[in-house]
């Protein structure tokens, strides 16, 4: 029988007509729960939180939710920005940690004020990223492989740095006692408030909306997603691709970087590594981004999403008890789901 | 003598063909690749198998090589009637394919000996452990029966590409298949690689092996095929025998030679575009040619002419190889398409899906992409401009689409191109190149893109490639004709049919390689 016969209104027809009807609600709940799934779960899990425990529902808990998330949130946009252009910025934990050395060192050992350990911080990050675009974009190491390797370089030369040590006030460097202290610059960056909101969520909030406007309203985003979408096509039109794709690992390796600073300026130490957790965290918070709002790719909203609903999750199951050693389950669970929402419930992308 | 019925008869009793097609039919879809094709191969000839893009070649090759299963006919091999599942089935059947990129056909990172012994390795039960010296020893007799000379112990990547591709053709050959079909063999190669695989080839006829040769070069039909079929929208359309009428085979590859709408030639202006001493492949000859404003010049030659390879390389989209290019009098070399465009020289590249299309973006972002300069202030993207301005191009050049934002899968091919080729005549260029811009469209969005290239070129030099002597014809002033690499001839388009542009395409090696020879030493 042909399918375009115009007879679905005839009563004989009535049974194809419905289950046409079933299919096609079923494909719009689908294209619902695709577009907002991951936000009403979210939206859900608040809510049940808030009833079931009134500390969670106060303003000071939402800001220790937001502070938590706005370190995996800036780590997060840094990896959005390198999967934009394709690629994917294995390194953001090590060019954390790396940055974190520095800046503590800077200011410990090298009695540094905190605004050059800042910036000596920020360089460090940037230097990771340039490393990353070297090898990917003039040696042409595939990008998976090149940030697999800056991982164990950059975080083994952290290592070195400090002599396998923690650098905290009052540490023992070359047999003697150092006299650096961090920073009061440094320590806003941790624990300052403006208004009553912790510095670190301000600071995320302006890096989030700097990277909404470069990847949504500039030319250079615009750029960056024709780089990712089909580099040959973007070359074709003009556009020089190595750049963009060296600029994004620039912006990965320099947010990386602040992530680390803000993490730093929260314990005001530096800790060995300490940066290389994050870089699941952040990975995952990226991808589970690419399901929020129909987005389907690499997007700020969605991974500041995927960043806070990791934090409101750890802090809810916290307040209940779940047991610390679990929460690694909980998050992978998670971005399953969230990757069943892109993958299986989207629009199939060739 | 071409004839229509592609299943000849068997000149006498005794030989019967080696395989026969019968009545093939494939769709996929709503398309139809095969509709009923016909033909025999005959055991120790050389059958060349032509045809134009989409003319249903490799859909016939794949369903011989057990890849596709044809929706209807038989494929009778040796007399005995074939279902092939899978290319193993095939393979078992005697029929031995090497496929058109040479690459695929050996690996990389293993020596000669190791390639030529693939197969045998893959196979199980061929015990755990391969040592050296043994598969050295194999390789020699694989060679030897072969009567082959190669370097067993180099790794393959060390081979020039017409080494690599007797490699391949090799180790199909140590299966001892009964039909070794060769999908245009010569299709990466070079001038002079191409002639060493000739002789390769010739070595293969003389030892008595059935070949299927599928190409795109006349040349190569006149050389070493016994007979030709050509396909034309899934059928057979003619059979030809040696010596082959090139003419005829020309005009059965393209079709109906139906005279398109006639305009009249313009002269041109001032000459915009003057390029000297260009190749279309390294060793190639040099070739010359100038644009001008005010006209459309199209550039036509068979596939494999070296038509894109020319326009990549004035459109920055791959390096000149030698000679220089002058643009409105000052020289002209791009270091890439980017810069190339910000010189004000742009080109609509020949593969849409590939260089064209970005997955899963609407059309404001395509119709932009190559224009953000002109749509931004201070670096923001000016989004109602771009949907304004994508409006404008979807009305002028009557693109169905649902809106501005739809998404480029949404719309069909023809549409898509009309989109994508649009896009770029809304602005002043310097010059604007097209490679096969009409491919996949149908003749009215054809006869819209002509009329509003001639409208554009009245300021603005226009290079359209095509090879479709119609298309050429309905959309050029003055057509420039390549033929294995080199501009023979240039015609205003008011003098030419199509019939007579397909015979210049296609005869003209009248000067074979003696005189070729002479063309490359200046």
């Amino acid at each position: 029988m042909s399918t375009e016969s115009p007879s679905a209104s005839r009563p004989g027809d009535a049974a194809a007509g419905e289950a046409a009807t079933n299919r096609s609600s079923l494909e719009t709940v689908k294209g619902l729960v695709y577009r907002y799934g991951l936000l009403a779960v979210m939206l859900v899990m608040i809510v049940y939180f808030g009833a079931a425990q009134p500390f969670f529902r106060t303003f000071i808990n939402s800001m220790f939710i937001l502070q938590a998330a706005s370190i995996v949130a800036v780590i997060g946009l840094g990896c959005t920005v390198s999967m934009t252009v394709g690629g994917f910025d294995l390194s953001v934990g090590s060019a954390m940690s790396l940055s974190i050395m520095a800046a503590a060192a800077a200011m410990v050992i090298g009695n540094m004020g905190g605004v050059p350990a800042i910036l000596i911080g920020i360089a460090a990050g940037l230097a990771v990223g340039l490393l990353n675009s070297f090898l990917i974009v003039v040696a042409r190491i595939p990008d998976l492989v090149a940030t697999l390797s800056t991982l164990f370089l950059i975080s083994g030369l952290t290592l070195m740095g400090v002599g396998g040590q923690s650098v905290a006030e009052g540490m023992a460097f070359n047999g003697e006692t150092t006299t650096g202290k961090f920073s009061p610059i440094f320590k806003w960056l941790g624990s300052g408030t403006v208004f009553s909101v912790p510095s670190s969520v301000i600071v995320a909030g302006v890096i989030f909306a700097s990277v909404v406007v470069l990847l949504n309203y500039t030319r250079w985003g615009r750029a960056f997603y024709a780089v990712g979408g089909n580099p040959v096509a973007a070359a074709a039109a003009g556009i020089r691709v190595a750049r963009y794709r060296v600029v994004a690992y620039l912006i990965s390796g320099g947010l990386s970087a602040i992530a680390g600073l803000m993490l730093a300026a929260r314990s005001n130490r530096g800790d060995v590594n300490v940066g290389d957790p994050f870089l699941l965290q952040a990975v995952s918070a990226s991808l589970v981004g690419y399901a929020v709002l129909g987005a389907n790719r690499p997007n700020a909203f969605g991974t500041l999403i995927g960043a806070v609903f990791v934090a409101v999750l750890i802090n809810g199951l916290t307040m209940f008890n779940f047991p610390y050693y679990a929460q690694n389950f909980v998050q992978g669970l998670l971005l399953v789901v969230a990757l069943l929402m892109s993958y299986t419930l989207g629009p199939n992308r060739r | 003598m071409p004839s229509a019925d592609g299943a000849s008869p068997p000149a006498d009793g005794s030989s019967r063909p080696l395989v026969e097609f019968k009545g093939i039919a494939k769709t996929f879809g709503a398309t139809q690749a095969l509709r009923g094709v016909s033909f025999d191969i005959r055991p120790g000839e050389t059958l060349g198998l032509l045809g134009a893009n989409g003319a249903g070649k490799s859909t016939l090759i794949k369903i011989l090589a057990g890849i596709h299963k044809p929706t209807a006919g038989q494929i009778i091999v040796d007399g005995q009637e074939c279902e092939f599942s899978y290319p193993d089935d095939a393979r078992n059947a005697g029929i031995a394919t090497v496929h058109q990129n040479i690459d695929d056909g050996v690996v990389f990172g293993m020596s000669v000996a190791e390639n030529l012994l693939l197969d045998e390795i893959a196979k199980p039960g061929n015990g755990i452990f391969l040592n050296r010296r043994e598969v050295m020893r194999r390789a020699r007799t694989v060679q030897e029966k072969l009567q082959l000379r190669l370097p067993l112990d180099a790794p393959v990547e060390d081979l020039p590409p017409s080494r690599r591709q007797e490699v391949a053709i090799a180790r199909e050959l140590a299966k001892r298949p009964k039909l070794l079909i060769l999908d245009e063999p010569t299709s990466t190669l070079s001038e002079r690689e191409a002639e060493k695989l000739f002789g390769a080839v010739r070595d293969l006829q003389q030892r008595g092996i059935t070949i299927l040769y599928i190409t795109h070069r006349m040349s190569e039909v006149d050389r070493l095929c016994d007979r030709a079929v050509v396909l034309r929208n899934g059928r057979i359309v003619s059979v030809h025998d040696a010596p082959m009428d090139r003419r005829a085979i020309a005009a059965s590859i393209l079709g109906e030679l139906v005279l398109g709408t006639r305009h009249e030639s313009r002269d041109g202006d001032e000459v915009a575009v003057e390029a000297k001493g260009m190749r279309s492949r390294p060793d190639g000859p040099l070739t010359d040619f100038v644009l001008r404003r005010g006209e459309v010049v199209g550039l036509t030659g068979l596939i494999g002419a070296g038509k894109t390879e020319l326009l990549e390389q004035i459109s920055g989209h791959r390096p000149i190889l030698s000679g220089s290019i002058t643009l409105d009098g000052a020289p002209f070399k791009p270091k890439d398409a980017g810069d190339a465009m910000s010189k004000g020289v742009v080109m609509v590249p020949e593969q849409r899906a590939l260089q064209s299309i970005f997955p899963g973006e609407p059309l404001w972002n395509h119709c932009t992409v190559g224009l953000m300069n002109f749509f931004n202030r201070f670096g923001f993207m000016e989004r109602k401009r771009e949907a304004a301005f994508t409006d404008e191009v979807i009305k002028a050049f009557q693109v169905v689409a649902p809106g501005n934002a739809a998404l480029i899968e949404e719309l069909s091919g023809g549409n898509q191109q009309k989109l994508l080729v649009g896009r770029w005549l809304k602005q002043n260029w310097r010059l604007v190149i097209l490679d096969e811009p009409f491919r996949g469209i149908d003749i009215g969005a054809r006869g819209l893109i002509s009329r509003s290239l001639r409208e554009f070129s009245t300021t603005t030099p226009v290079l359209v490639c095509s090879s479709d002597p119609e298309e050429v014809i309905e959309v050029a002033d003055r057509v420039l004709i390549m033929v294995e690499s080199r501009i023979v001839h240039q015609e205003k388009s008011s003098n030419l049919n199509a019939e007579a542009l397909a015979g210049i395409m296609s005869s003209v090696d009248a000067r074979p390689s003696a005189s070729k020879a002479e063309l490359r030493v200046q």
